[in-house]
């Protein structure tokens, strides 16, 4: 994959504590245009935390975290043009139909309200989803809101997607159309940020990955370059073997021998 | 997980269960972990008061004791059972009805049931009888919390005949309002999707949040006036109204009526729930598989029309993203159901009160005299809902999705409150005066139009004052309703304050030649600036 050199976004030193607790201890990074990262690291990690302090949506951070050039510290909103964000738990204001919340959003974003429910209405329709673009969201499954949040990201034609792990609830064949568009949209230039959970994804499309481990960047490189540095065959064991987790099959154990156990007194 | 006194008494019963080959104990669990889940549910009778486990319960039913004190008067005042007794099952069959529609929908109505329960190896009969006895169970509560006192008065005053006649009849209302609710559900269900029966439950909450205050109001206030001592005389349509079946067998056995009207009202009484009762079984199962509906993800795919939204967002609002907002804001306030839960009573009462007053008025003064009076002023009542709406437009029950507001790149974040409120002056306020004003003009005559201008500026300055003490940070629609509660009473009593202050200026400015249009020329400018600072551009 050739790197190119136009820097979308860039993180120096970002430090960020909830009270006494730190959650982000300097995590330093670059991103290039073009470029998809897959940002992976167990719960509780800090990869929501870090999307959500580059989308102003978290406060009271350290450091310096520039999005296309501007400095975010300063109030601007106008970086949020250019981007597109998926949520972690596909929260949305689900009394509205899907039609008007998506042209909420795409107007929020500087469309017209009418190229906006247009633009959506297809979108919805190349998901199979037209026959519900005027029900209320509450009424959908997860898989469907996620495409809803998906959409409600793409409306706008964004140059740098932010998605917390935008595959949860999606069917195999869903998550293959996903799959395919990120690769497409990253063709085109446009850069990917999202975490996931399922290793093989991120292994397969990811053309860097940044693993994150108690608010630290402890791996950061293509797939191969992880591979070479931990000598492991999958993402999975690079993944367990980082954080330091060895411990599955022990842990396995114990828990099968509780499910044996029987009844001691009946 | 408290044991339950209910379920104690249904120990007893426990042979029965056994010979109907229900597997006792396993459907006494399931009772306990439902009468549990009940202690924490907060029934909407309440309107979603501070949540503390366990007392709510008991204070639903003193609450129901409470106003079940209303059907005394009716018991004791008068031989008349035809009038008084079909009165009294009138208020028992709204207050059963709505409560059972309002708090209990979701026992029959509940999917987790299918899940949880049927994949675990239980008879389906174990677990239908769990849900037939937790309705009883609840409606038993409901009713002898309700009729408990008026029972008693009535063995005193009545004597044990009229007694016996009121207790059958309350069972059968029992059985009948549960197997209606049921049908009914059933019903909406087959012609509609689960979405449209979330909607109807949803309006008869309003509805019973508004027919308890105003049924208050109007019963205690007529009180005195009705003269109960008229002879019925019967029509073909009271056969619809259920009510007069059950007052008729007091009429029928006590006063000895065995006329024609009363036998076929009293057969009724007795044959419409149980022919309703053998309905129910027989159209169980496909309630059951119709409840599905509630879980598939149909609903109506038609465009709704939001022309006028449109339309108002433009006039109201000069900058695009307010006006983006403002349709927004609607769209909340009128689709929302936990919204219009706690909000619509308030508006209801909002329409109502006024009219109250001069209704009132009427009674003790002839037409002209309250026409040339200032009962006009009771529209002021329509200003006291202003605090309690704006408090709410803080919250929404999918608040989580307010991550919106930050991660889109809006420009004045201010613009989302003032187009926000906007939409509530335009799209909960102006219709609820208009039909108020309307009235009042055409009771008080033309002549009061300038001081209804001036009511609706006040009702302004107390948006921008009420948002400024109550709200004034963060956004629309993004806190939890948990957090509804706190602190609002005394900043409302500060604001219903307020509104005295505008009243007595009022009256101030009628005193002075002119002083009306002052004082509106004051209220203009403390619209403008207190607009313009409130909500800065920059």
């Amino acid at each position: 994959m050739i790197v190119q050199t136009e820097k979308v976004l860039s993180i120096k030193d970002l430090t960020m504590s909830y009270g006494s607790k730190k959650v982000l201890n300097g995590i330093d990074l670059e991103v290039h245009r073009g470029e998809i990262i897959g940002y992976i690291g167990p719960n509780g990690a800090g990869k929501s935390t870090t999307v959500k302090i580059m989308l102003g949506l978290l406060e009271g951070y350290k450091g310096k975290i520039e999005v296309f050039g501007e400095d975010i510290s300063t109030g601007t909103y106008t970086y949020k043009r250019k981007i597109g964000y998926v949520p972690e738990n596909a929260e949305v204001y689900d009394n509205l139909t899907a039609s008007e919340y998506l042209t909420l959003t795409g107007e929020l974003y500087g469309l017209d309200q009418k190229f906006a429910e247009h633009k959506a209405y297809s979108l919805m329709h190349h998901f199979g989803m037209e026959k519900v673009f005027h029900s209320r969201i509450s009424s959908y499954s997860k898989g469907m809101k996620q495409k809803v949040l998906i959409i409600s990201s793409l409306l706008h034609d964004p140059d740098l997607l932010f998605w917390d792990e935008p595959l949860s609830g999606l069917d195999a064949n869903s998550m293959m159309i996903i799959k395919e568009i990120l690769i497409q949209l990253a063709n085109q230039g446009k850069t990917i940020f999202y975490s996931s959970h399922i290793m093989d994804v991120v292994e397969k499309i990811s053309s860097r990955i940044i693993l994150l481990a108690e608010g630290r960047v402890i791996a950061d490189g293509t797939f191969e370059e992880l591979q070479n540095q931990s000598k492991e065959g999958s993402l999975e064991q690079i993944f367990n073997q980082l954080t330091g987790f060895n411990e599955h099959k022990s842990i396995a154990e114990k828990f099968v021998e509780k499910v044996n156990e029987g009844q001691s007194n009946g | 997980m408290d044991d339950f006194r209910s379920l104690r008494i249904l120990d007893t019963f426990k042979a029965l269960f056994i010979k109907l080959d229900i597997d006792y104990p396993v459907m006494r669990r399931i009772l306990q972990v439902k009468l549990t889940l009940d202690e924490r549910r907060v029934p909407s009778i309440f309107n979603g008061e501070v949540k503390k486990e366990g007392s709510i319960y008991l204070k639903t039913l003193a609450l129901y004791a409470f106003y079940g004190l209303i059907l005394i008067p009716f018991i004791i005042l008068g031989e008349n059972y035809m009038f008084q007794m079909s009165l009294v099952f009138g208020v028992i069959l709204f207050i059963l009805m709505t409560s059972m529609i309002s708090d209990f929908s979701t026992v029959l109505l509940d999917l987790r049931d299918k899940s949880i329960l049927n994949t675990k190896p239980i008879s389906r009969k174990t677990i239908n009888a769990a849900k037939i006895i937790h309705v009883i169970i609840y409606m038993s509560f409901i009713t002898s919390a309700f009729v408990a006192i008026p029972f008693a008065v009535g063995l005193f005053t009545k004597g044990i005949g009229f007694s016996l006649i009121f207790l059958v009849e309350i069972i059968i209302v029992n059985i009948f309002v549960v197997v209606l609710t049921a049908i009914l559900y059933l019903l909406v269900l087959r012609f509609f999707d689960g979405e449209r029966l979330k909607d109807i439950i949803n309006y008869v909450q309003i509805l019973l949040s508004v027919g308890i205050v105003i049924g208050y109001q109007i019963l205690l206030r007529s009180f005195d006036l009705a003269t109960i001592d008229v002879e019925y005389v019967f029509s073909w349509w009271h056969l619809f109204i259920p009510a007069l079946w059950y007052g008729a067998p007091f009429e029928m056995l006590l006063h000895q009526q065995f006329s024609t009207p009363m036998i076929v009202f009293s057969s009724l009484a007795i044959c419409v729930p149980l022919i309703s009762f053998y309905l129910y079984n027989r159209v169980m199962p496909s309630f059951e598989r119709n409840l599905q509906k509630l879980m598939t993800e149909t609903g109506s795919n038609k465009k709704k029309w939001a022309g006028i939204d449109s339309f108002f967002s433009k006039i109201m609002c000069r900058r695009k993203e307010e006006q983006i907002f403002y349709r927004f804001a609607s769209k909340m306030m009128t689709q929302e159901r936990e919204f219009k839960l706690r909000v619509y009573p308030a508006l209801g009462l909002s329409i109502l009160l006024p009219a109250l007053f001069v209704f009132n008025d009427l009674r003790m003064y002839s037409l002209s005299e309250v026409s040339n009076g200032k009962t006009y002023f009771a529209l002021y009542f329509c200003n006291l809902m202003i605090p309690g709406v704006i408090h709410m437009l803080k919250f929404s029950g999918t608040y989580k999705g307010s991550w919106i507001y930050r991660s889109t790149p809006i420009q004045y974040i201010s613009s989302i409150y003032s187009a926000t409120l906007k939409a509530f002056f335009v799209k909960l306020y102006i219709p609820i005066f208009l039909i108020n004003s309307v009235i009042f003009i055409w009771l008080f005559s033309p002549r009061i139009i300038p001081e209804i201008v001036l009511i609706l500026l006040v009702a302004v300055v107390q948006i921008i004052l009420t948002y400024r003490m109550i709200n004034n940070e963060g956004y629309p629609f993004s806190q939890s309703y948990e957090f509804a509660q706190e602190q609002q009473t005394a900043n409302n009593l500060l604001l219903f304050l307020i509104t005295g202050l505008f009243v007595v200026g009022h009256f101030i400015a009628l005193s002075i030649p002119l002083g009306i249009y002052i004082y509106m020329m004051i209220l203009l400018v403390i619209i403008v600036l207190g607009w313009r600072v409130t909500f800065p551009k920059k």
